[in-house]
């Protein structure tokens, strides 16, 4: 893990040399099998996390090239979406993929029912889920295909001025 | 052959010289009057030095780090990302409330926009979180030219690395054996003591306080390479009290015993510190539990309300955490001390890191590695502050009372006060936290349960 000097050239990320070195040292903490990656577990690992029950979604983010885990590049690229100079469109995309757990490019009915699930647990019946599901997505589908894709998402939420709400200061 | 002879014995006398030279100093500048209380202001001297000798040590790696044209390395002692504590209901409703144009009304509903305060919490917490980070060493702002301590370390100046060089002859050559012959004077000193102490019949109920005098003399003896600033003079524990304080090391209870007398509570172990536990035992009546018995609350609970009643017996000296956290936070106290209705004594424990970390880290350093860390830095100070003595309210429960020390330890001490359980540092936390947020958030979506069935 000595290279880290080598990445930022590859990475496109929006840190510098010094927020990315202390990235990487927090890195090396999280990866307590010295792996090479962070599982699932590691992540667990932390107390505060499990609070989170978007955990997983946050996760399957991060992890491109779906392997399972999150190796150093995609770490660095993930946290860069939550850097103060990432642009709208690329937090926009990250909060969509939250929904998007087959990443096809549209929030179906399922994949809605099933995220909510995850924030609710087992405080809802599935009716009531169901019904503020069908609710949501009558309102939001313009296109009436039964689905939300990025540009009926990013219409409602482009208000909200999310590049404030999904930052992070290194 | 015969050469050799002659010199052999040279030797030898020389190192028996020596020793017994070493050994008179000892006892005539350091052990006696450790005893007596006095004291020769070479510790002041010393670590005014030392703290001088940092300031310029600091200096001259900015000056060089600039030279080089690049940032000096800085950890950020309080994590490396700006945050600011936010609730769930008070986040996702002002992300609704920026989005919508409606008026502020309380109407239970669900919003794309909702995942965002959960996005942002996880993310934090990846980067920094508030709890793993307490069950390791701190990070110091600036270097004290030791190089456990060392992050950064790239060649900056020859004057530097001569002086780092002349610390490490210093504490190696110098101060560890010192260190070493007052640690093994001492604990020989209360093993073969306490135990003829042992032998003293029990008679009348003023006798508690000799022993513990006694135990108080031998501690004051290990205590001596610590340097330790105690804090106004009232407010000691008195007999049927608890004191209690925040745990960074096995320390703290010398520190602290060396400065009153207590009865101790605490698991049994193996090893040097069993010797000790059991030699202590002879002399005063400590409560040591086995591992097993810990399970079994109410047994602890027993005994200790047994001994608090017993006004002859010591006041009781417990660490409520649990477990050793790094002294930057004070973890969650267990309530099984604080349920027993007795006046507490907090006590606030606070190590100045910059001239050694008494931190012990269980899980990576054993006790005589740790002991050898301790011993090989420059000292050990830390300050003692005896709070005013508190006892239970009426209407607060035994888990209110113990957060409410706990808060005034954390203040006093200038420490985070954190509620997490130390116990997470080996164990994981339970599912029950999570489930707790769902049904936060469910509410905040549907309502109560009666609202929905009515609309």
């Amino acid at each position: 893990m000595g290279n880290e000097a080598s990445y930022p050239a590859e990475m496109c990320s929006h840190f510098d040399q010094d927020e990315i070195k202390r990235l990487g040292k927090r890195f090396k903490k999280l990866d307590l099998d010295k792996s090479g990656s962070l599982s699932v577990e590691e992540f667990l690992s932390m107390p505060e996390l499990r609070y989170n029950p978007l955990l997983r979604r946050v996760i399957d983010i991060f992890d491109t090239d779906g392997s399972g885990e999150v190796d150093f590049k995609e770490f660095i690229v993930g946290a860069s979406q939550f850097s103060v100079k990432g642009n709208e469109e690329q937090k926009l995309r990250f909060a969509f993929n939250i929904y998007d757990m087959d990443k096809d490019g549209y929030i179906s009915n399922g994949e809605l029912f099933q995220v909510l699930r995850m924030m609710v647990g087992s405080n809802l019946k599935d009716w009531q889920l169901q019904q503020l599901v069908d609710k949501t997505i009558i309102i939001l589908d313009r296109d009436g295909d039964g689905k939300i894709s990025f540009e009926e998402f990013s219409a409602v939420v482009r208000g909200l001025e999310i590049h404030k709400k999904l930052v992070l200061i290194v | 052959m015969f050469l050799l002879l002659p010199f052999d014995s040279l030797i030898v006398n020389l190192l028996g010289i020596s020793l017994t030279v070493l050994f008179t100093l000892l006892l005539v500048f350091i052990i006696v009057p450790a005893i007596f209380g006095v004291s020769f202001g070479i510790r002041k001297l010393y670590m005014k030095t030392l703290l001088k000798i940092f300031a310029w040590a600091t200096l001259r790696m900015q000056r060089g780090a600039k030279e080089k044209n690049h940032q000096l390395y800085k950890p950020y002692t309080n994590g490396i990302i700006a945050k600011d504590p936010t609730s769930l209901e008070e986040e996702i409703k002002e992300i609704r409330r920026s989005g919508s144009s409606k008026a502020l009304d309380n109407t239970p509903d669900f919003e794309l926009s909702d995942i965002f305060y959960f996005c942002r919490k996880g993310m934090e917490t990846i980067m920094d979180d508030e709890v793993t980070k307490r069950f390791s060493a701190e990070e110091l702002e600036s270097w004290n030219l030791l190089s456990r301590t060392n992050y950064n370390f790239q060649y900056i100046s020859l004057r530097l690395t001569v002086l780092w060089g002349l610390g490490v002859l210093i504490r190696y050559c110098f101060l560890l054996p010192l260190r070493i012959a007052l640690a093994f004077t001492g604990i020989s000193l209360l093993v073969v003591g306490t135990t003829m102490v042992g032998y003293v019949p029990h008679g009348r109920s003023m006798e508690f306080r000799w022993r513990g005098e006694f135990q108080m003399n031998c501690l004051t003896l290990m205590s001596v390479p610590l340097h330790t600033f105690l804090k106004p003079r009232k407010n000691r524990p008195r007999n049927g009290g608890i004191c209690v304080a925040n745990h960074t090391s096995p320390i703290d209870v010398i520190i602290l015993a060396s400065d009153g007398y207590y009865a101790m509570v605490g698991q049994v172990h193996g090893g040097l510190m069993g010797v000790i536990q059991r030699a202590m035992v002879k002399a005063c009546p400590h409560v040591w539990f086995e591992r097993s018995e810990v399970k079994d609350r109410h047994l602890v609970a027993k005994r200790l309300t047994e001994h608090v009643k017993d006004k002859s017996k010591l006041p009781i000296l417990i660490f409520p955490e649990g477990t050793c956290i790094n002294n930057t936070s004070v973890m969650m106290f267990k309530k099984g001390s604080f349920e027993i209705g007795a006046t507490v004594y907090p006590v606030a424990i606070k190590y100045d890191p910059q001239f050694g970390d008494a931190f012990w880290n269980s899980s990576k350093y054993g006790m005589v590695t740790y002991l050898l860390r301790m011993m090989t830095s420059w000292a050990i100070v830390c300050s003692v502050w005896y709070l005013p003595p508190m006892t239970r309210e009426t209407n607060e429960d035994a888990v209110q009372f113990a957060n409410r020390v706990k808060s005034a330890i954390a203040r006093q001490g200038g420490l985070v006060d954190l509620l997490w359980d130390g116990g997470l540092k080996r164990e994981k936390v339970k599912d029950t936290f999570k489930e707790e947020q769902q049904k936060l958030y469910s509410k905040m979506i549907v309502g109560n349960h009666e609202d929905r069935s009515r609309s």
